[in-house]
């Protein structure tokens, strides 16, 4: 039992209480808090973009840059957005890693798994009279990474807050959060053109920052779905599961920059193993606050410390990159238009859902006092041990750019597939292939042997070959048989001209289909049982071979010898390696034969 | 109501009892007490020097305190979870009663708090105490513990996921004490939609 049963009075009613003094009665404050967008969520799956897809259009995007168009290509909707300042600040909150629920030590379970509903709850989550909140020690792993990981300074000591409001997800009436003493502050992301930034952020400059104001802890909420008309199911599952929420300050003035900053937040969190799972499985959820202002001129509302911006609104609950990009831009417009007529922004909290035009309001914002935050009384301030922040920080594993740049550096992979295969598989693709480099560069002998010559070649093979494989097959990675041994035989083999190209990928392919168990031939039986070894023709041989494909190709070889067409000699190739035996003719030597007799 | 939090802290209140006990009643009962050689503790019990009466408005004439309009009343009753008033006179009975409470909590806010850090439990605040609540290496050791370094040369932390962290799904009913439920699920009323 993990929470502490206090000797306490027993007046006290929790919300699931069945005595009798407490009759149901239809909430009164239902709407409002629905009007508050906090919590029900008739969940739509949430739409993510594919890394390759994110790819594509990021070159996609360049492309459309350099031609001289102007970036934000979709985001042109109000003709005079180019007079207008748009200023954004991100808070994300995301389920960290970690076993156990923030303070009781129900197991904190990914939010996607299929368990029942109300199994995985302590006492003090469903908020029994008498229980207190025991901080699960073992949450600060994924939460300090996460704010080493973000450059924050790390609190040797922080608090812990009650947020009021009452709702049915709340068993408590409160959340307990950091409001007043946050356990990290002052951090910092980095971020280029290769992140996705638009061209207007960096001005003419490589990278910019934005920073982090602070990480929280905090608690998240039961889930609640809605039954129509008016009733909603409640699981505690997810109560009390320990959240990160990180505050970025109002350094962001593009839609597109906003969400690379999220996407890039995430790709550094998962990095450092600190959250479960991602945007695309609802581990991650986003609110942005947008504010415009004339260009050129100072507005006069701070937020963060960051003075001279205009009246700002909050857009709720975003779930995907998508939906950053697309809400910031609606609500730009909309404060534009409204400022153009001569309007007023108003501070308010609004809402988007995925595929609208326009955000629309939810609940005007009178400030944080509604919440009534006051310090919990319960729980002992947090006190982080340096010795920790520390050891934490110096066996922090490699950050995402950081690895993209080793790929390149040391591997010679072009930009994209760095990023592909740096991010396949949590990264088992990239280990998978550096291992596979290091038996080859083995085999060959480290002089000869140029790595990242090696490193690109392995690169291809690993990331398409071999990926090439998985997707026909349909088989995850973790399934895979081929081991980095008999992938690197097969390139060593290519590599010392032993066998051909084409026959290296058959080798992958038949290893590809055989279970991993003792009938498992090596990579040199299965060359020698087929008979696979390259037998070089004498040159006599490569002669006759393609005078004959000659002969019987009239036309083609005219047309190559009167009239230059010289693609067609590859054709000639072509012909030579299917007609000669399995492993017997070299593309190039063909090709040179084949030119020296069409005299091209 | 804001701040009525912001100044709970009993250090706050503590501190104003301190003072009114040393202006009302040290002074006057005590430099009598020089006086007569024999403390009379009858006489001095028998009338309070002090009565928390006095930091509430008088009867007749009407409260000093910021008026609450109706709208305000509806949207604390609102934050706090409790019914709106059945009709105009339970309106102006709610409206008059906290009228009176925000007297109280003006006269409360009089105290100068400044630099006084709010009391928030009793903890020991000492140097000692702070390090023997200190998460450092020493109490993350089991935590540390239940992760792995994969991957040769990509090398990558992972917390292990097939553990069980504790004894866990504690055994007690969690939907016994549901009023209404559906399946395993608690059910609760709403208000219509729109």
């Amino acid at each position: 039992m993990s929470s502490k049963i206090r000797r306490c009075a027993p007046a006290t009613l929790s919300l699931f209480s069945n005595t009798s003094a407490r009759t149901p009665r239809a909430c009164i404050v239902s709407q409002w808090l629905r009007s508050r967008g906090l919590t029900t969520v008739d969940s739509t799956p949430s739409q993510s973009v594919p890394l390759r897809k994110h790819l594509k259009d990021e070159a996609k995007r360049k492309k459309a840059e350099a031609k001289g168009s102007h970036n934000d290509i979709k985001a042109k909707t109000n003709p005079h957005s180019d007079e207008w300042k748009l200023t954004v600040g991100v808070e994300i909150h995301t389920e960290l890693n970690t076993a156990c629920k923030l303070f009781s030590t129900a197991p904190a379970t990914a939010a996607d798994s299929n368990g029942l509903p109300n199994t995985r709850v302590a006492l003090f989550d469903a908020a029994l009279p008498g229980t207190q909140p025991q901080f699960q020690r073992a949450t600060l792993l994924p939460a300090l990474r996460a704010a080493i990981a973000l450059g924050c300074d790390v609190q040797r000591k922080s608090g812990w807050d009650r947020k009021h409001y009452f709702h049915w997800d709340q068993p408590n009436g409160y959340q307990i959060t950091q409001y007043y003493e946050p356990f990290a502050k002052n951090g910092s992301i980095v971020l280029s053109a290769e992140d996705g930034v638009s061209k207007t952020d960096l001005s003419g400059t490589q990278s910019i920052s934005i920073g982090i104001k602070q990480i929280q802890m905090e608690q998240d909420t039961a889930k609640t779905t809605h039954y129509a008309p008016s009733s909603y199911h409640v699981d505690l599952n997810r109560a009390g599961h320990p959240l990160i929420e990180i505050i970025t300050l109002p350094q962001i003035h593009s839609p597109q920059t906003a969400a690379a900053v999220v996407r890039k937040i995430q790709a550094q969190l998962k990095s450092v193993d600190a959250c479960v799972t991602g945007m695309e499985l609802g581990g991650l959820r986003a609110d942005v606050n947008v504010s415009v202002r004339p260009r050129g001129s100072s507005g006069n509302y701070s937020y963060g410390g960051v003075s001279g911006l205009g009246q700002r609104t909050e857009i709720k609950n975003l779930s995907s990159f998508a939906a950053i990009e697309n809400a910031i831009m609606a609500e730009r417009d909309r404060q534009i238009d409204v400022l153009e007529a001569g309007g007023v922004i108003e501070g308010e909290t609004r809402g988007w859902t995925l595929g609208a035009t326009e955000t629309t309001r939810l609940r005007g914002k009178e400030g944080e006092v509604d919440y009534r935050y006051m310090p919990d009384a319960d729980l002992p301030p947090l006190i982080i041990g340096s010795d920790l922040v520390d050891h934490l920080r110096s066996t922090l594993p490699e950050l995402p750019d950081a690895t993209v740049l080793r790929a390149q550096q040391d591997y010679g992979l072009s930009a994209k597939d760095a990023k592909t295969i740096a991010t396949l598989d949590d990264g088992e693709r990239l280990d998978f292939m550096e291992e596979t480099v290091e038996l080859v560069l083995d085999n060959l002998g480290d002089d000869q042997a140029d790595k990242t010559k090696i490193g690109k070649l392995v690169g291809n093979w690993v990331l398409h070959e071999l990926g090439g494989l998985l997707a026909t097959s349909n088989i995850a990675w973790a399934d895979v048989t081929v081991s980095e041994t008999e992938l690197a035989d097969i390139i060593t083999n290519v590599q010392l001209k032993r066998i051909t190209s084409r026959t290296a990928k058959q080798l992958l392919a038949t290893l590809h289909e055989l279970p991993p168990d003792e009938s498992r031939p090596s990579v040199e039986q299965l060359i020698d049982d087929g008979s696979l070894r390259l037998r070089p023709l004498s040159g006599e041989g490569y002669t006759a071979l393609a005078e004959d494909i000659i002969a019987e190709n009239p036309e083609m070889a005219k047309a190559v010898k009167d009239k230059g067409q010289k693609g067609k000699v590859m054709w000639f190739v072509g012909q030579m390696v299917r007609k000669g035996h399995e492993g017997t003719v070299e593309p190039e030597k063909a090709r040179e034969v084949v030119e020296r007799l069409l005299g091209s | 109501m804001h701040h009525l939090v912001r100044c709970t802290g009993l250090r706050a209140a503590g501190s104003l009892n301190a003072s009114r006990r040393s202006a009302e009643f040290s002074t006057a009962s005590i430099a009598r007490s020089q006086k007569e050689s024999i403390l009379d503790i009858e006489k001095l019990l028998s009338r309070p020097t002090w009565s928390v009466s006095s930091l509430l408005p008088p009867k007749d004439s009407a409260s000093d305190a910021p008026e609450v309009t109706s709208k305000q009343l509806h949207h604390l009753l609102r934050l706090s979870a409790l019914p709106p008033p059945k009709d105009q006179q339970e309106e102006a009975k709610m409206l008059s009663t906290l009228s009176s409470q925000l007297h109280f909590v003006k006269e409360i806010q009089k105290v100068d708090t400044a630099g006084i850090e709010p009391l928030r439990s009793l903890r020991d605040e000492t140097m000692q105490g702070e390090k023997e609540a200190e998460l450092g290496m020493e109490a993350m050791k089991d935590a540390l513990a239940q992760e792995e370094v994969r991957g040769k040369h990509h090398k990558r932390i992972r917390r292990r996921r097939d553990h069980t962290a504790a004894k866990q799904e504690e055994d007690w009913d969690v939907l016994g004490t549901a009023q209404r439920k559906v399946g395993r699920y608690f059910v609760v009323e709403g208000g219509k939609d729109k």
